[in-house]
């Protein structure tokens, strides 16, 4: 008698969204599966046991890059990595019906035929494939995408009446004292040593900011996140939302967009401020632009981490500690301690000038530094900003060992730390929604 | 759509059942709040669901609405599983928790629009729909205020409004009327009815008799996780009142004999038993169990034999009665 008994679970939208995140979860995999293979072929080819795999391997897989053979496989790695991390995130954003996710989808699919046409990247074959497989897939039913509700209500209440304009003004108004802190510091200092090097003024102010930025992002970020799930079950608000047909990833990612949406805007409103260091010199654009990615990845890293716990706990207060805890231990303390031990060893090993050192133990030592370099906003940040001014370096640049003067080819810390975290971030996200679809018992 | 129910007969229940449970249990731990229960909601009925707090109401209602598993047993809420089938059994419900949930810095029409949303309805559709929902629940007025400012009552009909936006076959409401004034809560009854009118089954929970008595068409009585009573409120009634009390009183004690004598064997007629003679008349108290005609044939008969009588009362048996027979006196 009831319409209700003609409804079927799921409806073709659902499978259909289903069936295009099957696909981007199979993209995924895929590019999971040729990092591992391209980084043990480099592995292989850095051992030089076969004789030119280098070079053999750059004919395949980045024909058209005209560098270094070592260096063209890192890259040729980097650039599978970050299809990994575009489809998860694409998968996310998919099951979220993210109105970004089909857009970016045929960005991917741009990116990698630019990556094929220019690079001769070869792997980008299956990307295109399969990005544009999921894109006819879901292009089908473009009306599934829409702007997600529960952003929409989140921004609603954050950004009404005269709070958010106040905590705006009262930021940019710390900010900006801080940075007049920080310059009439300075030129006291240096009026006292009276050696003003050109540009040091800006760059001090720059460094300044950014670290502030950084530091309430560190504090934010999950702070914001990590009540964004628990509010809800102590607001009983919880189940209504259960009970209604919002999908989970939905509610996972709206959240989270929500919190971004917010650091975003503080970021935003804080370039002008770190801009000042153009007036003094001694700061690129490029700088601007990175540390403005490095922050921003930082803020998803974080989220995210207070989104998964927000998921799993059930109370916020309990929420926010496990996310702070978890971010100092594994993002703070364990990199830390890691460089500290490394470093004791390149030093022990290094600089008493031994000659007796391999030149394998030597690599491996200093991937793993750039690794653990990597995992920490703050020394990704700084060595990223070192390798610029020392060696113009954004993305490679040639390390010579000390061991046997041969080159490794090295990669800037901002793009190891921005694919790790994205990835890491799209895996805890997933991880979020599984927990928040299942039913309580 | 037919082949489906028919390949489903074993499971599917009867069409005319919007809510089904058989055998439903929920333990937690080794606490059982429900414990094999088996309820009938008719399509289009205001059903009340009646017991004491604590009897495993809301949990039953928090099963139907997917919002628990259950431990064992299976529920059909418009013919879809409520295990296997939650996104359809949430398609076609609005359910209403005993709790108010209230999100802070939100307008009125906003909580509409954003549970509108959560049922995926289109954003061009929504506006009029907010319109049309504010003015059922007599909230038009308050569309732009927040909503943490509205009274009890009215966040009580906002609530209702927003299970409705999907347009759901049946509405699960616990305890709507619970914590309001008594206009609050005549206004939430009058729309109840109007929501019946309307097609909708409610399916509802109370410890309110007054709620029950006046607009459900049905009612089911729990206890202690067990149904013990359920049907049609007529049905309910008459069969709460198969033994008829009927007290006849005369002047003298010869006349009792003869209404004694009398009405004994008139089918239906259980035992007959003199009473305390009060105020120097005799009373006769009669066990019959039959319907209104018997009463009545009763009374002719008595009037034929030219007894006297000097009353002729049945004793009324009304709904707190019969909760307190079934009930063993618990329901407040």
């Amino acid at each position: 008698m009831t319409d209700a008994a003609i409804y079927e679970t799921p409806t073709t939208r659902e499978v259909r969204l289903q069936d295009g995140a099957g696909t981007l979860r199979l993209g995924a995999l895929v590019y999971a599966g040729i990092a591992i293979v391209v980084l043990l072929l480099a592995a292989t080819a850095g051992i030089r046991v076969i004789p030119n795999l280098f070079d053999l391997l750059r004919g395949i897989l980045l024909a058209r890059y005209t560098g270094a053979a070592d260096t063209a496989l890192a890259l040729v790695f980097l650039m599978t990595l970050v299809n990994v991390s575009a489809f998860l995130i694409l998968m996310v954003g998919v099951t979220a019906r993210e109105l970004w996710a089909l857009p970016a989808l045929w960005l991917l699919v741009g990116l990698n035929v630019a990556a094929l046409a220019l690079l001769g990247y070869t792997p980008s074959l299956v990307a295109i494939v399969i990005a544009a497989w999921a894109g006819v897939q879901l292009g089908r039913d473009m009306r599934a995408f829409r702007v997600n509700p529960v952003m929409l209500k989140e921004l609603r209440g954050r950004m009404r009446g005269v709070r958010a304009f106040l905590v705006l003004s009262v930021y940019l108004g710390l900010m900006s004292s801080f940075s007049m802190l920080l310059y009439l510091i300075y030129n006291s200092l240096t009026r006292a040593s009276g050696s003003a090097a050109a540009g040091e003024v800006g760059r001090v102010l720059f460094m300044g900011v950014v670290g502030i930025e950084l530091l309430l992002i560190i504090f934010i970020a999950p702070a914001f996140t990590a009540g964004a799930i628990t509010g809800e079950r102590e607001r009983q608000t919880y189940d209504l939302l259960r009970t209604t047909l919002l999908a989970s990833p939905t509610f996972v990612i709206g959240k989270l967009e929500s919190a971004l949406g917010y650091i975003l805007l503080l970021l935003l409103a804080g370039i002008p401020l770190q801009s000042l260091a153009f007036i003094f010199g001694g700061v690129s654009e490029i700088e601007l632009i990175l540390s403005f990615v490095i922050l921003m990845v930082t803020a998803v890293a974080l989220g995210t981490v207070g989104i998964y716990f927000s998921a799993l706990l059930q109370r916020t207060l309990s929420a926010s500690v496990r996310s702070y805890t978890v971010i100092v231990a594994t993002m703070f303390i364990g990199p830390f301690v890691t460089s500290i031990v490394i470093d004791f060893i390149i030093r022990l090993l290094f600089e008493s000038g031994s000659p007796l050192v391999s030149p394998l133990l030597e690599t491996i030592l200093r991937y793993a530094n750039l690794l653990v370099t990597s995992a920490n906003p703050i020394t990704a940040a700084l060595n990223t900003q070192a390798l610029l001014i020392e060696r113009q370096a954004v993305g490679f640049w040639s390390f010579t060992l000390s061991s046997d003067g041969s080159t490794i080819p090295m990669i800037s810390p901002w793009v190891l730390y921005t694919i790790i975290y994205l990835v890491v971030s799209a895996l805890l996200v997933v991880l979020a929604v599984r927990r928040t679809h299942q039913t309580e018992f | 759509m037919y082949s489906e129910q028919t390949a489903r007969v074993e499971l599917q229940p009867m069409v005319d059942l919007i809510i089904e449970t058989r055998d439903l249990v929920k333990k937690f731990g080794k606490f059982t709040a429900v414990d094999g229960l088996s309820l009938e909601v008719p399509v289009g009925s205001i059903y009340g669901f009646v017991g004491p707090n604590g009897a495993g109401k809301t949990t039953t209602m928090r099963m139907l609405t997917t919002l628990t598993r259950p431990t064992s047993g299976e529920a059909w809420v418009a013919g879809h599983s409520v295990t296997d089938e939650p996104r359809a059994v949430r398609r076609s419900i609005g359910y209403m928790p005993d709790e108010f949930g209230v999100y802070d810095d939100m307008r009125v029409w906003e909580y509409l629009d954003f549970f509108a949303a959560c049922y995926d309805i289109p954003e061009n559709e929504r506006k009029r729909l907010i319109v049309d929902l504010l003015e059922l629940v007599d909230l038009s007025h308050r569309r732009d205020d927040m909503v943490d400012k509205l009274s009890r009552g009215m966040k009580q009909r906002l609530s209702l409004a927003r299970t409705l936006a999907h347009d759901p076959a049946v509405l699960i409401l616990d305890e709507p009327a619970s914590g309001l004034d008594p206009r609050a809560r005549v206004e939430i009854r009058e729309l109840l009815v109007e929501l019946a009118r309307m097609g909708k089954t409610i399916f509802f929970s109370t410890h309110i008799l007054a709620d029950v008595s006046e607009i459900c068409t049905h009612i089911g009585i729990i206890e202690e996780g067990q149904i013990i009573a359920q049907g049609s409120m007529d049905a309910m009634r008459s069969q709460m009142q198969p033994h008829r009390e009927i007290t006849v009183t005369v002047r003298d004690a010869d006349a009792a004999e003869v209404v004694r004598s009398l009405v004994t064997p008139i089918e239906g007629v259980v035992s007959t038993a003199d009473l305390e003679p009060k105020g120097g008349r005799h009373r006769v108290r009669i066990d019959y169990i039959g319907d209104d005609d018997g009463v009545a044939s009763i009374n002719r008969a008595l009037t034929a034999a030219n007894i006297a009588v000097l009353g002729f009362v049945e004793e009324t048996r009304d709904l707190e009665a019969m909760f307190m027979r079934v009930t063993k006196g618990i329901v407040s």
